[in-house]
């Protein structure tokens, strides 16, 4: 009953804009939004794997759970020339209802000896908190996550053995080879 | 001996013994060795029966005092004794000379048959008088019981029952005697006579057969008289005229009439019959393979029943004439009952109807005859297959045999393992392939019009050409024009399926595109009318379709497993022709394609239909344009610099979108030329406005025309090659490097296409002073030219070969693996974050994420076989049946 309203409220909206859409706000402030919003998730959701597919980003990678285009998993690996050269870290990516409007929850599957890691895996990085802005995709997401990886903010740690530990990267080396497990195959 | 006389005779009793005296002992005494006496006499006295008398008396005198029994045992004891001496060991005595016979090889034909005759014939003359005379003693006994029997009891009882015992005893022993002295070589003599005689007979009756095949048919028409109502109405033939034929054969046939009665009367009825039948089997055969031989054009199956009726029918029939009633059937030798033992009662000479062992022998052998006929056909069916049309005959005959043995499974078996061990293997070109499963369809579908072996049969071949790659190109190409692509082979009428295409829209009229779904109730009605169960052979698993329609377009299209992919096969193999046409002449493709749309609907042809209207609209937008040159002389482009008028060319305008994708290849086309395009494009803008016009100056032909000091040479060519040879106009030699920039080609492409003029002796290849640059030369003089072709080039037009790679249209591999590269970075995305993967989560999951531009629309077995390339390519890792990203 609600959805075919709904529907031809929005026909009449396509006919006279500004009136009727100020008019009908207040009766039905949220079903109409949200399954329109659904579907340009989906449709946002799937051109962003698909350009991800195709960018061939070595590095970096992401692909939707089984049966559920909200959830991911990505995968980064540690870049060249860094304490984690040669780790591989599995991340989850979960997506809101609303985004690209709010930020993925994003956490490390893996562990990872990080300043800006907790024992948990959440993540303390700006862009995934307040920064966040829906001009960002997972690709820029991940390739973020895999530069502060490299990059660490060591004024606000999470971490903070790892944060005393960084000035020393010949240890913090040592540490991150001690406590890397390669993730096991899902 | 006075005590063996009791005590062996059952039927006495001890009281006869009390009364016993000493006058009566005397008397048996003398009664018997009297009796023994003359038994010993009258056995072995040849012929002599003068002591008839005084056995009678002895056997009376004996009988009186009870002693039947004794009388009877010592009489069939002697009479054995005798036989085995005289008889038996003197008859096999006759064979021993062919003991050898044995131990040759049955195909090894004696050299000495005739002698073989003989002797049997003699032997069995002696065995018999032999047996003659000794049935005569034991008649004479018979005779003196009975009349004893009679004495006593006045002739109450009946006289037969006696005698009859007696002789059957006496048939037992003779038979046994033999039996257990039988040499082993003997059936095997009796083979090779039999086999004899009948070759004889075979060749008198078989000149005549031929004949006079025609004529007995004619008589058979004619002689309302011998139209007895016989229900395969094969035994009409007129008996008069064989019997005719028969007088002369009867001396033979009697003779042989005669070894096969006395053999009975011996007790060989069985092995007798086992000789004769598998004599006349094996000549049948013979016949069979004669007869039906590798030619397979013409039916043979009538001239094989009509030797049947000639030869061997005939043979029995006078054979059963001859035997008459005179054999006895109650031999308990003959265990194993024949046709011919088991009615005894109607085997009588001059009756018309043909008696029941007749028919049952016509069967027998018509069987045999079918299934020989059939195992031969079968043999060979893939050669018969081969010439197919003109085979049909072969075809019939064997169907027939079918009908009448049902072992169409051993057709399927054998059929199959001959494709797979002839079609099926790598060296068959694939149009061979698809030549012979058409005409395999077209063989079967006179056998089985039902399709059930046609399905089995087919399997493999479907299967096997699925794993082909160029399979649809073939398909499509042996649906557009009848040569099956290859001009080499010469396009047999019954191979093209352009034909098959045409046949099926009178069928399809009425049912209608859509196979399953039947419009109206008397269609339905129609339908159900005609259905027919499946054969028995049918596999059920198989499933049955109620209307199993034997279609060879839809077969060959099931070996795709889709309809799609062939209509976009044709769809490429269109636009390449379309591409390449000089004139707007597409009668023969819109022909085609209104075939094709009535089999896979209209739908699915819509794209090509569209390719088809953008020929037509362009031939109109062309004229349209050429028409405004005429009114309004050139507003745009600067007349007089160049020649180059309007008047040569004509455009092609594509709605590409409807087009398969198609190749890009950068070009720099002669200036005249191209202004020639752009002022065509202006004009084609003022026509329709909105719209303009982009060119692909690399599709198309050019016709030219090269002219030299002494000679002029005609070229149909692709427009790089002409633009190549252009720039030799102004400038006789180029480095690969400058002409290659010239045209804006790179290098590599250049080399390759430059490669067309210089096997035209056109140009020149010669080392430059860099070894990556090469210098082309114009050669004027064309005195190479004879070197390379050999043909004179003046009269020379040669449309460019399309070498591969030289393709206006992407073809549909190429597109198909573009699609696949999409697949292979989702594939390494998904396992990059996943691991591992099995098959059908690959495939599960394309489905749902891989949505964008082309849809992931493969089928399991594509990816699969997507999947295993990339494993081979080292990209990927499978174990357990897992997917994993090589490390």
């Amino acid at each position: 009953m609600a959805t075919i309203t709904g529907y031809t409220e929005t026909a009449q909206g396509y006919q006279d804009n500004t009136n009727v859409a100020v008019a009908v706000a207040p009766k039905h402030p949220n079903p109409p939004a949200k399954t329109v919003d659904t579907q340009s998730v989906l449709k946002r959701l799937q051109s962003e794997l698909m350009a991800l597919m195709m960018s061939g980003e070595s590095g970096i990678s992401a692909f939707p759970e089984e049966d559920n285009i909200f959830c991911w998993k990505g995968t980064i690996a540690g870049s060249k020339d860094t304490v984690f050269e040669g780790t591989e870290y599995k991340m989850s990516l979960s997506f809101p209802n609303d985004y690209p409007f709010k930020a993925p929850k994003v956490k490390f599957e893996t562990g990872c000896f990080h300043p800006n890691v907790d024992v948990y895996g959440n993540i303390c990085l700006d862009i995934l908190q307040d920064k966040w802005s829906s001009a960002y995709d997972v690709r820029t997401i991940l390739l973020s996550i895999q530069s502060l990886l490299g990059e660490p903010n060591i004024s606000s740690p999470l971490n903070t053995q790892a944060a005393q530990l960084w000035s020393n990267q010949e240890e913090y080396r040592k540490m991150v080879e001690k406590l890397y497990k390669p993730p096991t195959a899902a | 001996m006075t005590t063996e006389g009791p005590s062996s005779s059952s039927s006495c009793n001890l009281a006869i013994l009390d009364s016993l005296t000493d006058d009566s002992i005397r008397q048996i005494h003398d009664s018997y060795t009297g009796f023994c006496a003359t038994t010993a006499t009258l056995l072995t006295g040849a012929g002599d029966l003068s002591v008839g008398p005084e056995f009678i008396a002895h056997v009376h005198s004996l009988c009186h005092h009870g002693l039947h029994s004794l009388v009877r045992d010592h009489f069939l004891k002697s009479l054995e004794e005798i036989f085995e001496q005289n008889g038996a060991s003197k008859f096999w005595r006759h064979f021993d000379a062919y003991t050898k016979f044995a131990l040759l090889s049955k195909n090894q034909p004696p050299i000495c048959e005739s002698e073989v005759q003989e002797v049997l014939c003699k032997a069995l003359e002696e065995i018999s008088l032999e047996k003659q005379y000794q049935e005569k003693c034991l008649l004479m006994l018979s005779h003196a019981l009975q009349s004893y029997k009679d004495q006593m009891s006045e002739g109450r009882h009946p006289s037969d029952a006696e005698r009859s015992h007696l002789f059957s005893r006496y048939q037992l022993l003779v038979s046994s005697v033999l039996m257990a002295s039988l040499p082993r070589h003997f059936p095997e003599i009796l083979h090779w006579y039999f086999k004899g005689r009948l070759e004889e007979l075979s060749t008198i009756m078989g000149g005549e057969f031929d004949d006079d095949e025609s004529q007995d048919k004619d008589e058979m028409d004619l002689d309302e008289k011998s139209k007895i109502s016989y229900r395969t109405g094969e035994m009409d033939i007129d008996e008069c005229s064989h019997q005719g034929r028969f007088l002369e054969n009867n001396k033979l046939v009697k003779n042989i009439g005669k070894v096969v009665r006395d053999l009975r009367s011996l007790g060989f009825t069985s092995m007798t019959e086992d000789a004769y039948s598998s004599a006349i089997f094996l000549l049948l055969k013979a016949k069979v393979h004669d007869l039906a031989g590798d030619d397979y054009r013409s039916s043979v199956l009538e001239s094989i029943k009509g030797w049947i009726q000639a030869v061997p029918l005939q043979f029995f029939r006078a054979l059963l004439a001859y035997l008459g009633d005179s054999v006895s059937y109650d031999s308990p030798s003959s265990g194993l009952k024949s046709p011919l033992a088991s009615h005894p009662s109607s085997c009588y000479p001059g009756i018309d109807t043909p008696s029941q062992g007749l028919v049952r022998w016509q069967l027998r052998l018509e069987y045999f005859a079918y299934e020989t006929l059939q195992d031969l056909r079968i043999a060979k069916l893939f050669e018969i297959i081969v010439d197919y049309p003109d085979s049909s005959p072969a075809i019939e005959d064997l169907k027939q045999c079918l009908e009448y043995t049902g072992q169409h499974s051993k057709l399927v078996e054998s059929f199959i393992s001959a494709l797979q061990y002839r079609l099926l293997t790598a060296g068959a070109s694939t149009n061979d392939i698809l030549h012979q499963y058409v005409s395999t369809i077209k063989a079967l579908r006179t056998i089985d019009p039902a399709g059930v072996f046609l399905e089995a049969v087919g399997e493999p071949i479907r299967d096997y050409l699925r794993g082909r790659k160029d399979t649809i190109k073939c398909i499509v190409t042996m649906l557009t024009d009848g040569t099956g692509g290859n001009p080499n082979v010469s396009g047999n009428a019954g191979d093209s399926l352009l034909e098959e295409l045409n046949r099926d829209e009178e069928s399809q009229e009425n049912t209608g595109v859509d196979d399953d779904f039947i419009t109206d109730d008397k269609q339905a009605w129609i339908n159900a009318a005609c259905w027919e169960p499946d054969p028995v052979e049918a596999d059920p698993s198989k499933g049955s379709r109620n209307r199993r329609k034997v279609d060879i377009l839809g077969m060959i299209v099931g070996i795709i497993g889709s309809k799609d992919q062939l209509v976009n096969e044709y769809r490429v193999m269109l636009a390449e022709k379309l591409l390449n046409k000089f004139d707007y002449d597409i009668d023969s493709e819109i022909r085609t394609l209104e075939l094709l749309k009535i089999h896979f609907g209209e739908s699915s042809m819509q794209k090509c239909e569209i390719m088809l209207n953008d020929l037509i609209d362009s031939k109109r937008t062309n004229s349209n344009i050429k028409a405004t040159i005429a009114q309004t002389p050139l507003t745009g482009a600067e007349p007089g610099e160049s020649a180059v008028s309007m008047d040569i060319l004509d455009a092609t305008i594509i709605s590409s979108n409807f087009w398969p994708p198609i190749q890009d290849e950068n070009l720099n086309v002669p200036e005249p030329v191209d202004n020639l395009l752009s002022d065509y494009a202006k004009r084609f803008n003022e026509i329709k406005t909105p719209r303009k016009l982009l060119w692909k100056k690399n599709l198309g032909t050019v016709k030219l025309e090269l002219q030299f000091e002494d000679r002029a040479v005609q070229f149909t060519v692709a427009p790089v090659h002409a633009a190549i040879i252009m720039q030799f106009q102004d400038q006789t030699s180029w480095t690969s490097k400058n002409l290659a920039a010239a045209i804006g080609l790179p290098v590599d492409v250049l080399n390759r296409r430059i490669n067309f003029w210089i096997s035209k002796g056109i140009l020149a290849e010669s080392l430059g002073a860099d070894s990556n640059d090469n210098v082309f030369t114009l050669m004027e003089g064309m005195v190479e030219t004879n070197k390379n072709g050999g043909n004179s080039g003046s009269c020379e037009e040669i449309l460019v070969g399309d070498d591969e790679g030289e393709r206006s249209v992407a073809s549909v591999e190429d597109q198909i693996r573009k699609e696949m590269t999409i697949y292979e970075k989702f594939i390494m995305g998904m396992l990059t974050n996943f691991g591992n993967m099995a098959l059908d989560r690959i495939h599960n999951t394309l489905k749902m994420f891989c949505v964008a531009d082309p849809p992931y629309d493969k089928s399991l077995q594509q990816l699969q076989s997507f999947l295993s390339g990339l494993v081979s390519e080292e990209k990927l890792e499978l174990r357990d049946g897992m997917y994993f990203m090589k490390k």
